[in-house]
């Protein structure tokens, strides 16, 4: 499967699937990744493969705008991707509590899901999640005020074009999907209205919490108050890595996830 | 049901490769067994997942994409040359014709 419309937006969707022979009321694990020039690709090579082979279903995708799926002028809030994600839970047919991992903007999702859907999160692990804690207004306000900066430059500088000419296709795909998100979407203006998640709400997610944050990170704060706020979380903090530890420390954060999933799919 | 030879494989996925990355690739790049994913093609790592899930379509559930990558990490698998590919696929399909 890898087209699925929910919302009226089409989804690109993909599965690894457990071994032959995995029960039917098997765990079921969905990611999500970060914003702009991120997509399911980024758990396609570093987790979701592992975490199938521990017996769980796992389902990526790529948000609104990203990656492979359809590129909608609006909707690009947080509450607009929870409400993306269930309804494609729906489409789907899954109707268990999910497991969710979350990168970035992905974590953001996946609080908040947990915060509107209690009964349909069985856990979360959330990988250096921004707006959380008390700075993260400043953080949702620098980042934003980053991405309009960007994208003023690829309206006016015509920078896909150039890197084109130069024979970088990568760097040119991602000039210009970004323009196109930036340029093309309300996503700056949306990301910027959501409010960040505060103490009460944090502390009204009773699900079991995987926080992984890098020591380095700007995030690294957000990441020891979540884990303060939140009644059930477990926190690692990856010595030497800031805000990219997915990609930059794999294997350990891979075995940290394996480990947490394996201990709360025992218990539930 | 014979296999497909090499050069019947590697016409396949050079379609499979354009109707990822679009035509241009074909004119821009002459692929052969030697050519590399990432340095010689520039194929973006959501498009490898794209042109694995292609392969399914094409060959069925005998040509496992996520099976082929599993154990290895993104920078490896990127680097990959068309011709590991293409034994992979090779041999899946030998193996399938011979169960």
């Amino acid at each position: 499967m890898v087209d699925v419309v929910a919302r009226d937006v089409r989804f690109h969707v993909q599965r690894i699937s457990p071994p032959e022979g995995a029960p039917a009321d098997r765990p079921v694990v969905v990611f999500l990744h970060g914003l702009i020039l991120d997509n399911l690709s980024s758990f396609y090579y570093t987790l979701a493969g592992p975490v199938a082979g521990t017996g769980a279903e796992t389902i990526m995708y790529d948000l609104r705008g990203h990656g492979r799926s359809q590129r909608p002028p609006a909707g690009y809030t947080v509450d607009d991707a929870v409400d993306d994600l269930a309804a494609l839970l729906t489409e789907l047919g899954v109707q268990q509590p999910v497991f969710l991992v979350g990168n970035s903007f992905g974590g953001v999702v996946a609080l908040r899901f947990a915060l509107r859907h209690p009964h349909d999160v069985a856990g979360l692990v959330v990988i250096e999640a921004h707006t959380v804690g008390d700075g993260a207004g400043d953080w949702t306000e620098h980042m934003s005020n980053t991405l309009t900066v960007t994208a003023l430059g690829l309206a006016h500088d015509d920078l896909a074009d150039q890197l084109s000419k130069l024979g970088d296709r990568k760097l040119a795909r991602a000039a210009r999907l970004a323009g196109e998100l930036l340029n093309g979407t309300t996503l700056i203006d949306d990301v910027a209205a959501t409010p960040p998640l505060h103490g009460p709400e944090l502390a009204a997610i009773r699900c079991p919490v995987l926080a992984v944050y890098g020591v380095h990170s700007d995030l690294a704060a957000a990441g020891r108050q979540l884990a303060g706020l939140l009644p059930d979380c477990t926190l690692h903090m990856i010595p030497d890595q800031a805000h990219t530890v997915l990609r930059e420390a794999t294997p350990l954060v891979r075995t940290l996830v394996l480990d947490w999933l394996h201990r709360h799919t025992a218990a539930s | 049901m014979t296999a497909p030879d090499t050069s019947q494989l590697l016409d396949h996925l050079r379609a499979d490769l354009a109707e990822v990355m679009g035509d241009d690739v074909l004119l821009a790049v002459d692929i052969t067994p030697d050519t590399r994913f990432d340095d010689d093609l520039a194929l973006e790592s959501i498009e490898f997942v794209a042109l694995g899930e292609i392969l399914r379509e094409r060959y069925g559930e005998r040509v496992d994409f996520p099976g082929f990558i599993a154990g290895m990490e993104l920078d490896e698998i990127m680097s990959l040359t068309v011709g590991r590919l293409l034994a992979y696929i090779s041999d899946r399909l030998a193996e399938s014709a011979t169960v």
